[in-house]
C-alpha cells in the first residue's frame, strides 16, 4: 500500500462522530498533499505524451487534482489511485485536445528539441533528433484514435497492460490486439513516408 | 533512418518512450499545491450550519427515521384504503345479453314433422261357393284356353 493510500485509509477508517473537524480536514489535507508528491510527476509525463506542450500539460495535472479535491469524499472506494489519478488526468487531456486546434508539426519541432536531454549531443545532432522525434510523434498522430491511444500509453514502463485496461475502460486482451495493429499501422507509416521523401530527393 | 520495419517499429517506440520519460518541471508539486491552495475546498456554492452538516451523526439518524417513518406511514395508508374499499368475497357474473351475435330467428316457428300412422293389414274376404261351383262346371267351355295360357 502506497503513502497516501494508507493515510487515506487511515483517515477513512475512524468515526465520523469522533473525529474533531478540523483533524478531519487537515488528514484530508495531509492526504492530498501526500498524493501531490507521489504522483505529480507521473500524471505531468502522461499529459505531456498527449498534449506536447508542458504549460498545458501542467494546467491539465492542476485540473485533475482540483477534480480530486472536490470528489475526495470518494477517495475511500478508491483501490489503485495512482491508475485513478491517471485515468482521470488521461480523460482531461483528451478532451482539451478534442477542443484545440491541430497545431502544426514545427511547433512540435521546437518544444522536443527544448526538452530533449542534451548530453553528448551537438547542436545540429540535438536539431535533426528533435525533427526525427517530430516525424515519429506526426505518424502517431495518423493512428485511429483507439491504437494512438493504446500506443500512447505503452510507453509508460510504469504501466501494465492491466492498468492500461483500466485506464482505457477495455479488457486486457483488446490492449494486446489494439497495440499489435498500432504497432504494424506504425511501421506502414514510417515506410511510406520515407519512401516519399527519397522520391522527392531524387 | 533504418529501412527495416522492426527497426522503425524499435524507433517509434523509442520516440514514444523518451517522450514518457520526459522529467516533470521543476516546482510542479509546489505549483499545484498553491492551486489547490487558492481551489474552493468544496463543490457546493453553500456551506451547511455547523450543527447541521450532513454529516453530524444526529442529523444521519433523524433522516433515516424521517425516510422509515414516511414509507412505513404510506405503506399503511395504502393498506388502510385497500381494506376499506375491498367489496365482499361476492363474485358478481357479467350480465348476459340475449340476441348479442348471431342470426335472427325473423319470426319463424318449428313445427316439428308428424310421423304417419300405424296401417293395419287388411283381411282377405272369403269367395262364397256359388261362385266356385260355376267355375268348375262343364259348361265352361273355355277351360283348356285357360291352360293353354298358363301353359305358356
Amino acid at each position: 500500500m502506497s503513502t497516501s493510500q494508507a493515510i487515506v485509509a487511515g483517515w477513512m477508517e475512524s468515526p465520523t462522530s469522533a473525529v474533531n473537524d478540523e483533524a478531519r480536514r487537515r488528514a484530508e489535507d495531509h492526504a492530498l498533499a501526500a498524493m501531490v508528491d507521489q504522483y505529480a510527476g507521473a500524471l505531468y509525463r502522461v499529459a505531456y505524451s498527449v498534449l506536447r506542450n508542458q504549460a498545458d500539460a501542467e494546467d491539465a495535472v492542476q485540473e485533475a487534482f482540483v477534480r480530486v479535491l472536490r470528489h475526495r469524499d470518494s477517495l475511500g472506494e478508491v483501490r489503485d489511485h495512482r491508475v485513478w489519478l491517471i485515468r482521470i488526468v488521461w480523460n482531461i487531456v483528451l478532451d482539451r485536445k478534442r477542443r484545440a486546434k491541430t497545431r502544426p508539426e514545427t511547433d512540435d519541432v521546437a518544444e522536443l528539441a527544448r526538452v530533449l536531454p542534451a548530453t553528448g549531443l551537438s547542436a545540429e545532432e540535438r536539431a535533426a533528433a528533435a525533427q526525427h522525434h517530430a516525424h515519429v510523434l506526426g505518424c502517431v498522430e495518423q493512428l485511429p484514435v483507439k491504437e494512438r491511444e493504446v500506443l500512447l500509453l505503452s510507453a509508460f514502463e510504469e504501466l501494465s497492460s492491466v492498468e492500461i485496461a483500466t485506464v482505457l475502460g477495455i479488457t486486457e486482451s483488446s490492449v494486446r490486439s489494439r497495440l499489435f495493429r498500432a504497432r504494424n499501422l506504425m511501421a506502414e507509416l514510417l515506410d511510406h513516408e520515407r519512401t516519399s521523401r527519397e522520391r522527392s530527393l531524387q | 533512418m533504418s529501412s527495416n520495419p522492426r527497426d522503425q517499429k524499435t524507433s517509434a517506440e523509442e520516440t514514444l518512450r523518451l517522450v514518457a520519460s520526459l522529467p516533470a518541471p521543476e516546482g510542479l508539486e509546489h505549483r499545484i499545491h498553491n492551486a489547490l491552495d487558492r481551489a474552493p475546498r468544496r463543490g457546493s456554492v453553500l456551506s451547511w450550519p455547523r450543527s447541521l452538516r450532513p454529516e453530524s451523526s444526529w442529523m444521519r439518524s433523524a433522516a433515516a427515521a424521517a425516510i422509515v417513518f414516511v414509507v412505513a406511514g404510506g405503506g399503511w395508508g395504502v393498506y388502510l384504503r385497500v381494506a376499506q374499499n375491498q367489496p365482499g368475497k361476492v363474485i358478481v357474473m357479467p350480465a348476459r345479453i340475449p340476441g348479442s351475435g348471431g342470426f335472427g330467428s325473423a319470426g319463424a316457428v318449428r313445427i316439428p314433422e308428424t310421423l304417419p300412422g300405424p296401417k293395419a293389414p287388411q283381411a282377405v274376404k272369403p269367395q262364397p261357393k256359388a261362385a266356385k261351383k260355376a267355375a268348375h262346371s262343364p259348361a265352361g267351355a273355355g277351360q283348356p284356353a285357360a291352360k293353354d295360357a298358363v301353359a305358356h
